[in-house]
């Protein structure tokens, strides 16, 4: 035991040490006054200044980490009371409920100060705090000291504290003075909380101040009659007499507010009326969903210079440019294109928060993951690109022939324009996108939906302009035989949209499968010229189309992935990366090492461009070997849950996501644009 | 991806009934570090203890990095007890082990388990409702849960509050095998959350 004693005491400092010197946390103390009267209470506060995704605990952690302690030394007498919590946040990761807090928040404390103290003489305050601080995969135990030396005086608060402490008291539960009711029945516990104002409340949540009152992962039914709010959820353990916890109530129009509950068991009323409904235009919501709407838009108008877009564009405005169309036509025409591109864009909006609300971590263009619908993709625009060369015309088999895809008539014609336009958009992501999309998977589930609305109707507004303003109608050039030409000079951008798809075919499924989707391209080539063959000699395509179908299926239905091993032989373009964890992150930056994060993914173009060009500079390559700059990348090819959930907290929607990280400091996002003079300037910096 | 996510749904929505002190505990079948496949019955007759570990949680290193838990492990097993590890880390999520990754844990750590019994899809966790690493559990001879909840009255991080502390496993084992009921049934586990898939 004499030898274990000391021997415990260098593992505490080992401990301690690496953790004293890169905190995740900035803890300070504050007093409320700089001059204590005696006999008076002193408050304290202790701010708490987490990083970017990590979080600090409440009292009741939840289902796992743990509370914060402090440990004070204090002049001779005074004593300090218990630390009072801020109303916190759920965080709910696989399934364990936490209770925490994301952002800066202050505990208070009251310290009794002597009656004895004198007036004048020093008061120094000194106390150690231990927290636990954690990401989504990773926890650190943390320990901070913190100071500070007043003098026994008057007891004026000090003016250059008072919001800090005006906001941490609004951030801390009211008690509520009539006390709940509580009644357990088989494995339920419904609460009844008497309040005023329940027409108004948007959404509740109950904290229970201990384990054995509720399961903290179970759902909590909230329902209102006359005066109560009803709250029912699953039991845990055996709850008996006066239970406690936080209720915390988000009312239209105002910020969230905590009620210190105590319930007493007695008579709960059955469920009543549902709270109303989250209006979208509440304030809070409004706040992060207007920004994104715009962004989203903005991303969607700029998706039409991309290469997989542009081509469709052009013929489906040219189709206008045609002298025949009266303005009728042409708003029937956009408005049915606008139609089809939005709602692709909203049920793949949907497709993602669905799966992401059954705990798959996806993003936009997720179905990118997949080598069937890369593999599908690619005989697409195969196909769109021969059609654009002339090879053959979309036209029904039989009907009069000789129109293409874009001028197909028909508002039909035109709504499955726009869906396709919105299908093979999905591989471009432009700028401005990732923020607005990030922002829709935080928003609530109709909010969100409506920024990838927003992102179709970006992407549809072109073409609706020109079809609404006869001016732009006018200023189209003249038909002619140029058209043809310019047809055929279209198809090269949709060509190469082909040849990219084919390589990420390659990185998905391996060589093999690229080549079972080139041979499936070639085959569909000869069968679409067959088809055109028998078009301009007027005759039945059936036969072709049967055949071009036949072969499409038989090509996907062939396709594996290959072995993510051998699919994933190099993927940094930056010499001596290491793969993303989050873990080896932390560990980097807890060393103070520069560091320099980008996720990638293969069917990602814009990541493939800047891998291509500013990631593979070799002065870039320099000037991180000078800094020390150690390079960390995440391949989101497949679709890695640890690296969606570290997106997601980044704010991100997908990738490319570059992140630089100097030493302790918050990382800087960089553009999704690179640069080599950005990058080399970001590690002077 | 779609296909994944059904499957998994599926997992989700099957009826499993949570671990309960003084219910029958649940039955599992799993492979350990070795690739040897051990089932719950297979103890029967013998007291059983789980024990959630995840390698890098600090919770974790305070007691195996202060001999804390191996001293535990080997007392249990001594008396005749069974101690099972459990590891439900799923793969890709930070603590997830292979099998050669949990024995150079348990060769590093000089663990005294009887088996590291690998879960990575959860489902052992799941049915325990095992929270955080670590999280123990005692099933006495019957098959019967005795304990759930934290190794010790001390919820921290810090090696220096393992002495003076109370061990709740420790004590369960001793009432279980006099064949008293267990002073301390449950208590509120502590540490990080197990990183489920």
């Amino acid at each position: 035991m004499t030898l274990l004693r000391p021997l415990l005491a260098l593992l505490a400092t080992l401990f301690a040490l690496p953790l004293a010197a890169a905190p995740h946390v900035a803890v300070t103390l504050a007093a409320e006054s700089a001059a204590p009267a005696p006999g008076k209470p002193l408050t304290l506060a202790l701010t708490f200044a987490p990083k970017p995704t990590w979080h600090t605990y409440w009292k009741n952690p939840g289902d796992a980490g743990i509370e914060t302690r402090a440990a004070w030394t204090l002049p001779a007498g005074a004593t300090a009371g218990t630390l009072r919590y801020p109303v916190p946040g759920t965080l709910l990761i696989s399934g364990l409920m936490n209770y925490v807090y994301e952002a800066k928040q202050a505990l208070l404390v009251d310290v009794a100060v002597p009656a004895t103290a004198v007036p004048g003489s020093a008061f120094p305050i000194r106390a150690k705090i231990d927290y636990l601080v954690c990401t989504e995969e990773i926890c650190v135990p943390e320990s901070a000291t913190v100071a500070t030396d007043l003098t026994i005086g008057d007891g004026a608060p000090d003016a250059a504290q008072a919001a800090t402490f005006a906001e941490a008291r609004r951030a801390l539960p009211v008690k509520l003075a009539e006390r709940a009711r509580y009644a357990v029945a088989g494995d339920r516990i419904a609460l009844a909380v008497p309040m005023a104002g329940l027409d108004r409340i948007e959404r509740a949540y109950f904290f229970p101040a201990a384990d054995g009152i509720a399961d903290y992962s179970a759902a909590q039914a909230m329902t209102t009659t006359d005066d109560v709010l009803r709250i029912e959820t699953k039991v845990q353990g055996k709850p008996a007499g006066a239970i406690a916890g936080v209720l915390r109530v988000e009312r239209a129009g105002e910020a969230p507010r905590g009620f210190e509950i105590i319930a007493e068991p007695g008579v709960v009323p059955a469920a009543g009326a549902a709270l109303s409904a989250s209006s979208p235009d509440g304030t809070p919501v409004a706040a992060a969903f207007l920004p994104a709407l715009l962004l989203a838009v903005a991303g969607g108008l700029l998706l039409n210079i991309m290469p997989c877009v542009f081509p469709i564009l052009s013929l489906k405005a040219l189709s206008l440019a045609k002298g025949n169309v009266d303005a009728g036509t042409a708003r029937r025409d956009a408005l049915a294109y606008a139609a089809g591109v939005m709602l692709v864009c909203t049920a793949l909006g949907a497709a993602i928060l669905a799966l992401r609300a059954a705990g798959t971590q996806v993003g936009w263009a997720f179905q990118l993951q997949t080598p069937e619908v890369i593999l599908g993709l690619l005989l697409l625009t195969t196909a769109i690109a021969l059609n654009l060369a002339g090879v053959f015309e979309m036209t029904l088999p039989g009907g009069g022939g000789g129109q293409s895809l874009a001028s197909k008539p028909g508002a039909a014609g035109s709504f499955w324009t726009g869906a396709l336009a919105a299908f093979v958009a999905t591989p471009c992501t432009g700028p401005f996108m990732a923020g607005a999309l990030g922002a829709a998977l935080v928003l609530p589930p109709l909010a969100g939906l409506l920024v990838f609305t927003g992102l179709g109707f970006g992407l549809a507004l072109p073409f609706v302009l020109i079809a609404f303003v006869p001016a732009l109608r006018r200023r189209l050039p003249k038909p002619g035989a140029w058209m043809a030409t310019f047809r055929r000079i279209l198809s090269v951008p949709m060509f190469a949209t082909a040849l990219a798809l084919a390589w990420v075919l390659g990185r998905q499924s391996g060589i093999d499968g690229m080549t079972l989707g080139l041979a499936g391209a070639v085959v569909l080539g000869l069968l679409l010229w067959w088809l055109g063959q028998r078009q301009a000699s007027g005759r039945n395509g059936w036969a072709a189309i049967g055949a071009a179908v036949a072969a499409v299926v038989l090509t996907i239905a062939n396709v594996q992935p290959a072995a993510h091993a051998s699919a994933r032989a190099e993927v940094a373009a930056i010499p001596d990366a290491e793969p993303f964890s989050e873990v080896r992150l932390a560990e980097l930056t807890k060393a103070g090492t520069p560091t320099f994060v980008y996720f990638t993914a293969d069917w990602c173009l814009t990541c493939k461009v800047n891998e291509k060009g500013a990631l593979a500079d070799p002065a870039v390559a320099a000037a991180f070997q000078k800094a020390g700059v150690r390079t960390l990348v995440g391949d989101w090819t497949s679709g890695d849950a640890a690296i969606g959930r570290f997106l997601t907290s980044r704010g991100a929607a997908g990738v490319p996501l570059y992140l630089f990280y100097a030493g302790n400091a918050d990382p800087v996002t960089l553009p999704q644009i690179l640069t080599a003079a950005r990058l080399i300037d970001v590690t002077r910096s | 991806m779609i296909l994944r996510t059904l499957a998994l749904a599926t997992v989700l929505a099957a009826p499993t009934l949570a671990a309960t002190v003084g219910q029958p505990a649940p039955a599992f079948t799993a492979t350990d570090s070795n690739g040897k496949v051990h089932r719950l019955a297979d103890f029967k007759g013998k007291t059983v203890v789980l024990e959630w570990t995840n390698a890098g949680c600090p919770f974790v290193q305070k007691h195996y990095g202060a001999g804390n838990m191996q001293a535990t492990q080997a007392a249990a097993t001594k008396a005749g007890a069974v101690w099972l590890t459990v590891n439900s880390g799923a793969p890709g999520r930070q603590g997830f082990v292979d099998g050669a990754a949990a024995n150079a844990e348990i060769a590093k750590g000089k663990a005294k388990q009887t088996a590291y019994l690998l879960d990575p899809t959860g489902t052992i966790g799941r049915a325990y409702d095992a929270k955080t690493t670590p999280h123990i559990f005692v099933i006495d001879a019957k098959g019967t849960l005795a304990y759930a909840g934290a190794i010790d009255d001390k919820p921290t991080a810090d090696p220096a509050d393992i002495k003076g502390a109370k061990n709740f496993v420790l004590a369960a084992l001793s009432d279980v095998r006099s064949g008293k009921p267990v002073a301390t049934a449950t208590s509120k586990p502590y540490g990080c959350s197990v990183k489920y898939g």
